[in-house]
């Protein structure tokens, strides 16, 4: 378990000047540790709020294995997959040399747009569920699939 | 601190649109999302990644906050479970190759209570702090940053004499414990207290 010896002094008594003093350092340090870029994503998030899309979260990032297995396995990485899920849909990716490759799970048709900060580029869905998006984003992007049963699906930020 | 009224107001303005109230809301927050990440000790990498998930999740899930001043328990129960997804993903993949099991990383529910407590103090705290008058803050700026100024670089920096830098620095500390936000914030500090705060032995 993490050391906890900081919660010690939480419930600290500021009634005297230096507790009040160490107490008020101690605010302006939590904030000061934060990274700007990390702050300036929260606020960048409110772009989306207008968006109903429902949030799809990351499930399988084939990346990660390979980071942790990247020590005892020679054989070197294929193909990167990912999985993004939620209640309606999900999307199973694969990331090739010049494109994405897709699969909605439940298959079927709908449409897929793929959101960059440089704008939203829109491709279709077929009957079996698949999409590619070539070339592939270069940038930060995320995907919202929309399908014609009403389902309404957006991942999170992506960097391949 | 359940019905900070600070808190409902943001709340309401972000719902409404108000881009500055949602910037307000991160800047408040985002200590605690980070101190947890860090709890569940994750690279850099990893926490932009908690990071950006949590408030995609919170802009979408603002406008369904049963209590709006539920939120930094809201935050830190979200940014918990996203930890602990990126933990366990590494986990399981790290068994998978060594045999070894590593999951149980485990930061319990007193150490999240506590993060939120203190990020709720440290907040209040930054905001009364930004209430004081200009010279106030200089002031105190200049003793709490690390290591502190000596009183000759105080005096030489805001021309105060040697001799008032000490009844300077306690009529400002005055006036932050005299503002009812102070009065607010010592109170539910003790409601902590009495409430088993109680501190993991």
């Amino acid at each position: 378990m993490p050391d906890d010896a900081d919660d010690e002094d939480l419930l600290v008594d500021v009634s005297g000047d230096d507790a009040l003093l160490a107490a008020l350092r101690e605010a302006i340090k939590a904030r000061d540790n934060v990274p700007a870029r990390f702050v300036e994503t929260g606020k960048s998030a409110y772009a989306w709020r207008n968006i109903d899309a429902e949030l799809a979260q990351l499930t399988y990032d084939s990346d990660i294995d390979e980071r942790m297995v990247a020590a005892t396995r020679s054989e070197t990485a294929s193909i990167r997959a990912l999985t993004f899920s939620s209640a309606r849909l999900s999307m199973e990716l694969e990331v090739t040399a010049n494109s994405l490759l897709g699969q909605i799970i439940p298959p079927r048709t709908g449409t897929l747009e793929i959101h960059t900060t440089a704008g939203t580029r829109v491709t279709p869905v077929d009957e079996i569920g698949f999409f590619t998006v070539d070339p592939k984003p270069d940038g930060s992007f995320r995907l919202r699939c929309r399908t014609p049963d009403g389902a309404d699906v957006m991942t999170g930020w992506i960097n391949l | 601190m359940r019905d900070d009224p600070v808190v409902l107001a943001l709340v309401a303005r972000a719902i409404e649109g108000d881009q500055r109230a949602w910037d307000d809301i991160v800047e408040r927050y985002a200590p605690l999302v980070y101190a947890i990440c860090t709890r569940y000790r994750l690279g850099s990498h990893d926490i932009e990644d908690v990071g950006q998930t949590v408030w995609l999740l919170l802009v979408e899930h603002l406008g369904k906050l049963r209590e709006p001043a539920a939120l930094p328990g809201w935050l830190a129960t979200t940014t918990a479970r996203e930890c602990l997804r990126v933990v366990r993903a590494a986990s399981r993949s790290d068994l998978r190759s060594t045999g070894r099991d590593d999951s149980l990383q485990f930061v319990d529910d007193t150490a999240i209570d506590n993060e939120i407590l203190m990020a709720e103090r440290n907040a209040s705290l930054r905001a009364l702090f930004a209430e004081l008058p200009a010279r106030c803050q200089q002031l105190l700026s200049m003793l709490i940053s690390d290591p502190p100024y000596s009183y000759a670089r105080i005096h030489e920096t805001l021309g105060i004499p040697i001799g008032s830098i000490g009844p300077q620095r306690a009529r400002c500390l005055n006036r932050l414990r005299r503002s009812d936000a102070f009065v607010a914030l010592d109170e539910s500090q003790i409601a902590a207290k009495i409430g088993g705060g109680k501190a993991d032995a």
